[in-house]
């Protein structure tokens, strides 16, 4: 069979075996070892295990355990809603500053936790009841938290971008670097429209209000004094010193990438013991437990995807496929416009990190040879995939919404989301046009790259 | 359209439907898997430790770090395939399930024995390789190639037990459906 052949039987079988409900990890391991089996030499089918093993026992990837670990410490405790206490407390004179106080808190809180639904929920289950109380739409709070959630794979730590990192073989710290001028451009939009969006529901109100004498809660002021104010930050500070202190140890070469994963972990659970006092092993339980879920089941598709690849790449399923691509000597924007169109395609139905390793040895050739930086393509894809999150059909922020704010109707939950999908498109093509937001940092703390 | 399971009990027994053979197998599994997670989670805090140990020592003493990476990598992909049954137990390895709103409740029940079966399938066939490969290390005495090299046996016994006992958390599953089939 020619390599097409095998190709496209390797496509359908793993569309098949994907749309069969099998768990994730096992579908692409079974179509791996089937296609070995057939196509390979029968040795090959003897070292597949020591295979997995050898992809796996990196410890990049496996820092990702350590990361959903210190996620699920910071995320299960009270540290989200005290770090929004606090923000609102200081930002509430601005005309919208609730709205900004939440994207700025699920920001921040997506930089400690690195994970996207933990801060959705985190944040959410105290932002959104809030906002409500105060007159904001449902639609337009739960949009917030939504698209304020999907920092976290963009900030780092994340986890999208280690797998990136892996596959696309860059340095991760330049890859974290390169993700946060496009984090803050993020999130200046989404405060921005926070406050424009504040003031359309404002006007509304008020107008309502004269025409009708039916008062909102969103004409409602309130006021903290300074001591109030002074008052919420000793609850807040350890968690930003976890940050800072976290970034310092990295990008102050005391720590490699990995190794910083072990130091915020056990630092964010020594903090949760002293500030919360959750030390009790009862208290851990749910923490561990959740951790575990969440790593274990991640770790095999990753295990699972990278044994996947390397059957696809020893059957030059993926070279052959690459070289058509450059073959087709597609105009620079073009080539990106039909890869980011296919990320999004397939990200209505593959969690990022298994789109990240079964196309990286397709896409990143041609990318390449068409001269874009791949550093800056990680973080781009990373913001195309973030839109999966808080988009129809998938859109896993959505439903961590509806758990945590369940009277919303799911059509207003939506509507809500749309702007932020658009302003996040809006983002891309500024990344695009001026790349130097994304790589403007790591050139300047790192030193220029070498271009290869 | 994806969805791991909400639910974070292992599904219950039901009494009537399995005998108690089978539930005591259940019963077994479900133990082994508590103290399983439980060990996992002081492999993941241990790891944390040793990777903060290895930062502390190189920059504070100036010494070289040399096995803290490795064990690390031990303890998390000891972890990891340790608890591959817990999580299968809960059934936490996500799928799409774009069509199981499609199908009938029966087709659906047929589908989701069809699709244990191909799961169990694969991960018998892998925990069979990963038998042999810590077997060969084992007798080889093969050991990782770095200056701490510590015997490559380690994980592999690791991997292939958790493997293992995937195929018989799988096979319970498995079992448990047909059995509810059979007495509707």
């Amino acid at each position: 069979m020619t390599v097409l052949g095998i190709g496209i039987s390797y496509g359908v079988a793993t569309l098949v075996a994907m749309f069969s409900g099998m768990p994730i990890a096992f579908a692409l391991g079974a179509v791996a070892v089937v296609f070995m089996a057939i196509y390979m030499p029968s040795a090959s089918l003897d070292t597949v295990t020591q295979n997995v093993y050898e992809e796996m026992a990196s410890i990049t990837l496996l820092s990702i355990p350590l990361f959903i670990l210190k996620g699920a410490a910071i995320g299960k405790s009270k540290a989200g809603q005290d770090l929004y206490t606090a923000l609102h407390a200081w930002l509430h004179k601005i005309p919208g500053g609730l709205g900004i106080a939440n994207v700025f808190a699920c920001a921040l809180f997506a930089a400690m936790a690195g994970s996207s639904p933990a801060t959705c929920s985190a944040i959410g289950s105290a932002g959104i009841p809030e906002m409500r109380k105060r007159g904001y739409s449902g639609g337009f709070a739960a949009g917030i938290i939504a698209a304020g959630g999907t920092l976290g794979i963009l900030l780092p730590p994340s986890i999208t971008m280690i797998l990136f990192a892996v596959a696309a073989e860059q340095s991760l710290g330049r890859l974290f670097l390169a993700g946060i001028g496009p984090g803050l451009l993020l999130v200046a939009l989404f405060a921005t429209y926070a406050v424009i969006r504040y003031r359309q529901e404002y006007a509304a109100a008020k107008v309502a209000y004269e025409a009708t004498g039916q008062t909102s809660a969103i004409l409602k002021r309130d006021e903290y004094t300074m001591s109030e104010r002074f008052s919420v930050l000793p609850r807040v500070l350890p968690f930003v010193t976890l940050l800072t202190g976290v970034m310092i140890a990295l990008y102050g070469g005391y720590a490699t990438p990995s190794e910083t994963a072990g130091l915020g972990g056990l630092l964010a659970l020594v903090l949760i013991a002293l500030i919360y006092s959750v030390w009790r092993p009862s208290d851990l339980a749910p923490i561990l437990t959740s951790t575990i879920r969440e790593s274990t089941m991640l770790m095999l598709i990753i295990g699972m995807s990278l044994l996947y690849s390397y059957v696809m790449s020893y059957l030059t399923i993926s070279q052959s496929a690459a070289n058509a691509i450059v073959a087709m000597q597609l105009p620079r924007w073009e080539l990106l416009a039909a890869i980011l169109g296919m990320t999004v395609v397939l990200g209505f139905f593959l969690p990022p990190v298994s789109i990240i390793l079964m196309t990286a040895p397709i896409i990143l050739p041609p990318l390449r040879a068409a001269g874009f930086d791949i550093i800056w393509f990680g973080v781009v894809m990373t913001i195309v995939m973030e839109m999966g999150l808080i988009h129809p059909p998938v859109g896993l922020n959505i439903f961590v919404i509806r758990n945590v704010a369940p009277d919303i109707p799911l059509s207003e939950v939506i509507w809500g989301t749309l702007p932020f999908v658009l302003l996040m498109m809006f983002a891309v093509v500024l990344l695009c046009v001026v790349p130097s937001i994304s790589t403007f940092l790591p050139d300047l703390v790192m030193g220029q790259e070498i271009r290869r | 359209m994806m969805h791991g399971s909400v639910d974070d009990r292992p599904q219950p027994f039901d009494a009537a439907a399995s005998n108690s053979l089978l539930a005591g197998v259940g019963r077994v599994l479900s133990a082994v898997n508590r103290v399983i997670v439980i060990l996992a989670a002081v492999a993941l805090i241990l790891a944390c430790m040793v990777l903060t140990y290895s930062v502390i020592t190189r920059s504070i003493f100036h010494s070289a770090t040399y096995w803290q990476d490795e064990a690390a990598v031990f303890l998390i992909v000891g972890a990891t395939f340790m608890t591959a049954a817990a999580v299968q137990s809960t059934r936490g390895h996500i799928g799409i399930e774009a069509f199981v709103g499609i199908l009938s409740p029966l087709a659906n029940r047929i589908r989701l024995v069809l699709v244990d079966i191909a799961s169990f399938a694969f991960c018998a066939f892998f925990s069979w390789k990963s038998w042999t490969l810590a077997h060969e290390a084992w007798v080889d005495g093969t050991v990782s190639n770095s200056t701490w090299s510590p015997p490559l046996s380690i994980p592999y016994v690791l991997m292939a037990s958790g493997m293992t006992l995937l195929c018989v958390q799988i096979m319970l599953q498995i079992v448990m459906s047909l059995g509810k089939a059979r007495r509707p």
